[in-house]
């Protein structure tokens, strides 16, 4: 829902208890639509979604079909395609001599429609989807046409090749980069885990030790819930949106520290006397916190992990719910 | 730490009970969202909703999801 906002959507509701309510309470569910049918049989609820689509989405389809065409090309599919089109523009060039309208002409005469027709044919494809154009062959009449549309389109296939050519080189540098941060990222949040596990301790024994003023234990306590938070949002995001998957005993060890962290947070709370008074600040923190954590089961994180994680996902939200 | 619970609904987006959801079941301007996993929606989902698993949200909530205005309702499997 979150994400759905972020992603621009202005009026998202949500159905909180989800289709395991909606089946309990004896609804009809709508089924065996097989995945690939999906495209075709929701044409009808697409359509009522589509009935206004702003002016930007509109502009970009275009743009957005091309780069994906290309995208998904591999280089020899390019090509592939890029000969293609040569050959075929050659092709058609010799069979319209072949019908007896030579449509090239060599040095003023008309290329016939001959085994050495076709290999001028071919020729003039080329030198003219290269954009080389010497001019010893000529096209006249709709050839005309026919070459400059055919020049045009093999460049631009042709610059698409040489564009994945160079930009591999360029995604080999960038995914690698992508590595190296990704586990830097892990050992921090796994660091700052063992750190706020840790401060929590220390600040759970300074507050039952009921000698130390209650404005330095809010301090500390504040710090060190705003340093868990940010942790968790990026175990969160992890979760739900995943760049990469960490190794199954590394993920592990961080939900561990996540629910050993909460269950320290439990621990100062409780021993916080009634007096005191939580900051707004702290307050807001602890209130992502929950919610963050809540967010966190095995259930409901979009991929499927191995039961050795999902339980310290369910734990992680039984926690929260606690907390809360 | 009792207001800590009302953290869980988020204040921008606000809930949909089960009644309401059946009245407008046929309504043509919601649009419901299924944010479980292809082969859950497959398996079974609420009538009419639109499937877009969560971990695809990114890159297929603008073809999925063309109107930023329209009304949308999401639901998962359970309590999120």
């Amino acid at each position: 829902m979150r994400l759905l906002h972020e992603l621009g959507y202005t009026n998202v509701r949500h159905y909180r208890g989800g289709l395991a309510d909606w089946k309990d309470s004896g609804n009809p569910i709508e089924s065996a639509v097989p995945v690939g049918a999906q495209a075709a049989q929701p044409a009808e609820p697409r359509a009522r979604a589509s009935a206004y689509v702003a002016p930007e989405f509109r502009a970009n389809r275009f743009e957005n079909a091309l780069l994906g065409l290309i995208e998904r090309c591999s280089t020899s599919e390019l090509s592939l395609v890029w000969l293609a089109i040569i050959l075929l523009s050659g092709a058609v060039y010799w069979i319209a001599a072949l019908a007896g309208r030579p449509v090239l002409l060599e040095h003023g005469v008309a290329v016939a429609g001959s085994l050495n027709g076709l290999a001028t044919a071919v020729y003039f494809s080329f030198v003219t989807a290269t954009s080389v154009g010497y001019g010893d062959v000529l096209p006249v009449g709709w050839a005309r046409g026919l070459s400059v549309a055919e020049a045009v389109t093999s460049l631009m296939v042709f610059g698409a090749i040489i564009a994945k050519f160079v930009s591999r080189r360029q995604e080999q540098l960038v995914s690698e980069i992508h590595r190296v941060t990704f586990e830097e990222r892990l050992d921090r949040v796994q660091t700052n885990l063992h750190m706020v596990l840790s401060e929590l301790h220390a600040i759970t024994a300074m507050c039952e030790s009921r000698s130390v003023p209650y404005k330095r234990v809010a301090s500390r306590l504040e710090s060190a819930v705003r340093v868990f938070a940010g942790e968790l949002k990026t175990v969160h995001d992890l979760l739900y949106r995943p760049e990469r998957e960490p190794d199954e005993p590394r993920l592990r060890a961080i939900l561990v520290g996540l629910a050993s962290a909460l269950e320290g947070l439990q621990e100062v709370l409780s021993c916080l006397p009634e007096e005191f008074s939580v900051s707004p600040i702290l307050s807001g923190t602890l209130k992502r916190v929950s919610a963050l954590a809540q967010e966190i089961c095995g259930e409901c994180v979009p991929r499927n992990y191995a039961p050795a994680l999902t339980v310290w996902m369910d734990r992680i939200q039984a926690l929260a719910r606690e907390l809360s | 730490m009792a207001e800590l619970s009302a953290a869980a609904n988020e204040p921008d987006s606000p809930e949909v009970s089960r009644d309401e959801l059946i009245r407008r079941l046929g309504d043509p301007s919601l649009v419901i969202v299924d944010v479980l996993p292809r082969d859950s929606y497959a398996a079974g989902h609420i009538p009419g909703a639109l499937s877009l698993p969560l971990a695809e949200l990114n890159e297929r909530a603008r073809e999925v999801l063309p109107n930023p205005q329209a009304e949308i309702l999401v639901y998962c499997a359970k309590f999120t």
